[in-house]
């Protein structure tokens, strides 16, 4: 009888341990982006994209956030229009559950998507487009930039450009720039900038090209007829492609100095034939200013791989952004979205851009800006820059006490 | 200022103004004779532009690629309106305005679709000879010099369209299914064959515009958006269906604008808006056109 009791117990330990353990598989992480695929920013987001997709495969083949949640990419197209972006946006949240969402190109969208993500309580990760407008005034918790700002970007700038005109006793200048929530606040930053540094300079015309514009020629003419000491330009994407090539026939790069102009690793690549050379530049996020950072020499040779050519600046945004993403949710220790925010402010992430923190104030990541001057390099295949002059985050940041009194007035 | 100042204004109005002109005489052409508001119309402009970029890309090692490449534009663009025309608007000539507008405005939309699938979403730029990539001097002013080829087309187009309405029997037939096609009808006169004909003509003409257009700066998506707006006014000032209207109000747009962005830049499409509204109120079938219509 103890035999058959004893065997009988043994049967049902052996039944049992045959029954398949189900384990249930980790919650996936739903990440949106919305980008303006088509519009006026559809040159700098389908890079974009590319840099998100790898990050996002390299994440999952080490088996996604925490080494179990898997990275799910919802991908909108939100034309670079406030309107679409929202929609697209909140039917990522209510459809497609998203937890965080990597928006937008155009700035005027990541402001239309910002009180969207902070009504939903989703995490908001701005890296192309940099208004610091989207920071700066009504502040989300949720809303992080890892971009350097159009304050950084135009000072950065600016004092760069200030420098030179002091050198050379420059007198009058004109500026250049896209119609739209940018480009205005940039220049305002630039005037303001240039007022402090080179007292001397007078603002002579302002140009505002709206933007998309694809015919320049007669603010090109029109400029020349004036004859400025140089002329400060504010024009991103298409825009810029196309100012530069109609400028260039007028031979107006000859004529009068442009420093300061947008001209990320795209334009570098697309106009390598045709660029100016020796002009003084600027731009946000250029892989070659940090290949000796281990992380930024593994993203351009992985990137090489998977798309045969070099990361553009915006490539570089966008894989950031999904890694700062990834370093949030290992210091939260959780991809609850409450917990992956409060452990983002103020963090220090490890980008390819190097080691750099999230300021408290406004959630801005303080990064750099780069001024150099365009030249070409055996290296590469289109014209890069030389004598790079890297302004960090910290000399270029508008002070607290700024921002403070901003939301105050506001 | 100086007059070489105002003289460079003038020539960058004038290109613009003729770049315009190519763009707004198909559109013209088809709302005179058909009484069709085709809003799809800057979509085959901008299809023109990337046909254009392709034939230049497929040939470019020839010296030729590039000058070829234009007309060539202008004929793949006719293949896609003449399709568009029998299968699409030849089913819409006798529904109300506001249904056409609906239709080709929908036309447009699947067109940028089909020109994002077809040539993706990065800008297509085409590299000019090295004969056109620096600046000419007129009495000391720049110009770009491909813009003298532009003018030229231009100038070549009106007179091209002026000679085919004047004098050729296709010619009259057109001109006088502008003021009553039931008559012409009534001759024995295939309207519908004139209609798809004519409409053929007006995309070729968008198509050969948008060759011009790729090598002036980059091609890019959305360009058609601004265009037809601006096209739009061009033929309200010189009234739908005239030639010479056409031109005259190409030329006021190009200039106006030009000057105004020397003087006024913040004005400048404000202006132009302004002279728009003022001629619908004032004298709406434009400065050239016909009250005259059956």
């Amino acid at each position: 009888m103890k035999k058959l009791a004893g065997l009988t117990v043994f049967l049902c330990v052996f039944t049992m341990l045959l029954v398949p353990v189900t384990v249930k598989a980790a919650e996936p992480y739903n990440l949106g982006v919305a980008l303006g695929l088509t519009g006026a920013g559809a040159l700098y987001s389908a890079d974009g994209v590319e840099g998100i997709k790898l990050a996002v495969e390299e994440i999952n083949a080490k088996g996604g956030f925490l080494g179990q949640h898997k990275v799910e990419l919802f991908i909108r197209d939100s034309q670079t229009k406030p309107d679409v972006g929202v929609r697209e946006v909140k039917d990522l949240i209510l459809r497609d559950k998203i937890k965080a969402v990597i928006n937008d190109y155009s700035s005027a969208v990541a402001m239309a998507v910002k009180p969207i993500a902070q009504e939903y309580k989703v995490l908001h990760i701005a890296s192309i487009s940099n208004s610091e407008n989207i920071t700066k005034i009504n502040p989300s918790p949720y809303t992080f930039q890892v971009v350097p700002n159009s304050y950084m970007q135009g000072k950065a700038s600016a004092v760069a450009v200030a420098k030179i005109a002091n050198q050379k006793g420059w007198k009058e200048y004109i500026t250049i720039a896209s119609d739209y929530e940018w480009g205005r606040s940039t220049q305002d930053e630039v005037v303001k900038v240039l007022k402090a540094l080179a007292p001397n300079l007078t603002l002579k015309k302002e140009f505002w090209p709206r933007l998309g514009e694809a015919q320049f020629t007669s603010y090109i003419t029109g400029i020349m007829a004036m004859k400025p000491d140089f002329v400060f330009g504010i024009l991103a994407s298409n825009d810029n492609v196309a100012w530069m090539e109609q400028a260039k026939t007028y031979g107006f790069f000859d004529k009068i100095p442009y420093p300061g102009s947008l001209i990320t690793v795209t334009e570098l690549q697309l106009q390598a034939k045709t660029l100016p050379r020796n002009m003084i530049a600027l731009t946000r996020a250029p892989f070659f200013a940090h290949m000796d950072i281990p992380m930024m020499a593994d993203f351009v040779k992985n990137y090489r791989a998977k798309y045969n050519k070099y990361p553009s600046d915006w490539a570089v945004l966008c894989y950031d952004a999904v890694y700062t993403l990834k370093q949030g949710v290992e210091k939260a220790k959780s991809i609850d979205t409450e917990k992956v925010k409060d452990a983002m402010k103020g963090m220090t992430v490890d980008l390819t851009r190097g080691k750099l923190t999230f300021r408290t104030i406004d959630n801005q990541l303080s990064c750099s800006s780069y001024v150099g001057t365009i030249t070409d390099d055996p290296r590469y295949p289109f014209p890069i820059y030389k004598d790079i002059v890297e302004v960090k985050g910290s000399e270029s940041e508008r002070p607290e006490s700024e921002i403070l009194e901003a939301r105050k007035a506001k | 200022m100086d007059i070489t100042s105002l003289f460079t204004q003038f020539l960058s109005g004038l290109t613009y103004g003729t770049i315009l002109f190519l763009v707004a005489a198909g559109l013209s052409l088809i709302f005179g004779v058909m009484n069709i508001l085709n809003f799809a119309h800057a979509a085959l402009w901008l299809m023109g532009a990337y046909f254009s970029y392709t034939f230049w890309n497929l040939m470019q090692e020839h010296s030729f690629a590039f000058w070829l490449s234009i007309p060539l534009a202008g004929f793949a663009a006719a293949a896609v309106g003449w399709f568009l025309e029998v299968v699409l608007i030849k089913r819409i000539y006798k529904r109300e305005l506001h249904e056409q507008l609906l239709i080709t405005y929908s036309v447009a939309l699947i067109l940028s679709d089909t020109i994002k699938l077809t040539w993706g979403v990065t800008n297509k730029l085409i590299v000019r000879p090295e004969m056109i990539r620096k600046p000419v001097f007129i009495f000391g002013a720049p110009l770009d010099s491909y813009f003298i080829f532009v003018i030229i087309a231009g100038a070549a187009v009106a007179i091209g369209l002026w000679w085919f309405l004047k004098y050729t029997r296709y010619g009259h037939i057109v001109k006088a299914a502008v003021y009553s096609r039931e008559m012409v009808a009534a001759l024995g006169i295939p309207i519908p064959r004139i209609y798809t004909w004519v409409f053929t003509l007006g995309i070729f003409l968008a198509g050969f515009a948008g060759g011009i257009q790729a090598p002036i700066g980059s091609i890019t998506l959305g360009m058609d958006n601004a265009i037809i707006i601006q096209a739009f006014c061009v033929v309200v000032i010189g009234g739908f269906g005239s030639l010479l209207g056409t031109l005259v109000g190409s030329l006021i747009v190009g200039e106006v604008m030009s000057f105004t962005i020397l003087f006024w830049p913040e004005g400048a499409m404000v202006l132009i808006f302004v002279i728009t509204a003022a001629i619908l109120i004032v004298r709406p079938w434009g400065l050239f056109g016909t009250p005259m219509r059956t």
